[in-house]
């Protein structure tokens, strides 16, 4: 049923399609954390303005699928002059949904800190940003790290989306040989167990880091 | 010395702390006492930039302070209630964190100072430790000696033996003690009178926002009728 001569004489274009995928999750990830953590902290301050805003964006991104963020950036920004590569307006589309969501994400972990923390911090002379970098990131890191995880084994799989503007990611390269070979049962399977492997490791990477990060919790 | 004068703080309509007058000399503690809500922690985080100070002045050695820069120049220290250490730090880091971070202090001399401070207080062996892993007696020390790291002038200790048993208490007790004698100005804001009874303080009963009486606490436990209104005060059944 399946054929496995097909499946390793396409290995090396369907590794090589997972390479990109990881690099769109990769660097997707990256931005998305970078730019969702800033939100984050700027939506758990007291800017009544500055937080509507962050509301305001966070019910957007959520409210549409990725699939019509990717064809914005591809198709809708070119018109309004800002024309990226189809590789940075997938990682740019990404970026920007992952960055809602993990803001949300990191919003709830600052939350979860103690404020008498925070005051703490506040009275031995710390600033502001110094309490943040120090004192809450890093603990509310920790408590979300359950969450963010999620959140990229998400975008791993999601990034096939972005085959939809023709980026050679995992799920175009398994189309493209699918289209040429009509062996669906053997290509599919193979993309399949591919993304597992991908999600799977990055799963256990995460169990990894989250026993490392709560080594100071009393069991 | 330390010299509180006609502190006054509204939150919103009411008033939390009502005209607050008070003296302490280096070396002495003053132990203000009353029931839960007469303002006693918000007097301390008053005086520590912790709520916005209405009116009123506050003088170090008849320098006037600035409450809104006291965190930045250490000349106030805070004790709190619930210790409030950071937990995803070891007992080491949480004392020499500030020291590097906002003294500009080289690790080899945070380190220094952190164990010449934990040895002292009982704690050398747990400088590798997380803060969960230490006892309520433990942590309240650590608390003390994250403060004492940063040289304060004057210590408050937020109801130091509310998470403490009678022993424990009676250790507090004694660290309090201590601090008075190397000098500090020592502010304690508690309901405690067991805390009081091994303390030699100055008491000052609060109610609604306002000190209504001081006294040295030899006063108060050497004539068995002011300790019994003294226990009523602060279950809160009688005027004083």
């Amino acid at each position: 049923m399946i054929d496995f001569n097909l499946v390793s004489d396409s290995l090396p274009f369907l590794l090589r399609g997972a390479l990109v995928t990881l690099q769109i999750a990769g660097l997707g990830c990256l931005f998305g954390i970078t730019f969702g953590t800033f939100l984050g902290l700027l939506h758990s301050g007291k800017n009544k303005i500055i937080c509507w805003l962050i509301t305001m964006y966070v019910i957007l991104i959520r409210g549409t699928p990725m699939l019509m963020h990717i064809m914005f950036a591809y198709y809708v920004l070119p018109q309004l002059g800002i024309e990226l590569p189809v590789f940075w307006a997938a990682i740019a589309a990404i970026s920007l949904n992952s960055a809602a969501y993990v803001s949300q994400i990191i919003k709830s972990g600052i939350s979860a800190v103690s404020s008498g923390q925070k005051e703490a911090a506040k009275t031995l002379g710390f600033s502001s940003a110094q309490i943040a970098w120090y004192i809450v990131l890093p603990q509310a890191f920790r408590i979300v790290l359950p969450a963010l995880g999620n959140e990229f084994i998400t975008l791993i799989k999601d990034s096939s989306l972005a085959s939809i503007i023709g980026v050679a990611e995992l799920m175009r390269e398994g189309s493209i040989i699918k289209s040429r070979t009509f062996d669906a049962i053997s290509i599919y399977c193979a993309v399949a167990l591919i993304y597992l492997v991908m999600t799977t490791t990055l799963s256990i990477f995460i169990n990894q880091l989250e026993k490392r990060m709560n080594r100071h919790v009393k069991n | 010395m330390l010299k509180i004068k006609n502190l006054t703080t509204v939150f919103g309509t009411k008033k939390v702390l009502d005209d607050i007058s008070l003296s302490v000399d280096k070396g002495q503690i003053a132990v203000l006492l009353g029931s839960s809500g007469v303002g006693k922690s918000t007097l301390l985080r008053v005086l520590n930039n912790l709520e916005k100070c209405g009116q009123g002045e506050v003088f170090l050695d008849d320098k006037k302070l600035d409450l809104t820069t006291v965190n930045q120049t250490h000349t106030i220290g805070m004790v709190f209630q619930n210790f409030n250490l950071f937990e995803h730090l070891t007992v080491e880091q949480n004392i020499t964190l500030a020291l590097e971070k906002v003294q500009n202090m080289t690790p080899e001399k945070a380190h220094d100072i952190a164990i010449k401070l934990l040895t002292s207080y009982g704690l050398k062996d747990k400088g590798k430790s997380y803060v969960s892993q230490l006892s309520g007696g433990q942590k309240q020390r650590l608390a003390i000696v994250r403060t004492l790291a940063l040289k304060p002038n004057v210590i408050c200790l937020d109801e130091p033996t509310s998470a403490l048993d009678p022993l424990l208490t009676t250790y507090v007790a004694g660290t309090i003690q201590e601090l008075a004698a190397q000098g500090f100005v020592v502010l304690v804001a508690t309901h405690d009178v067991m805390l009081l009874e091994k303390l030699s303080c100055t008491i000052h009963l609060m109610k609604d926002g306002k000190i209504i009486e001081s006294a040295d606490s030899k006063a108060f436990f050497n004539n068995r009728e002011q300790y019994k209104k003294l226990n009523d005060f602060v279950a809160g059944t009688q005027e004083a």
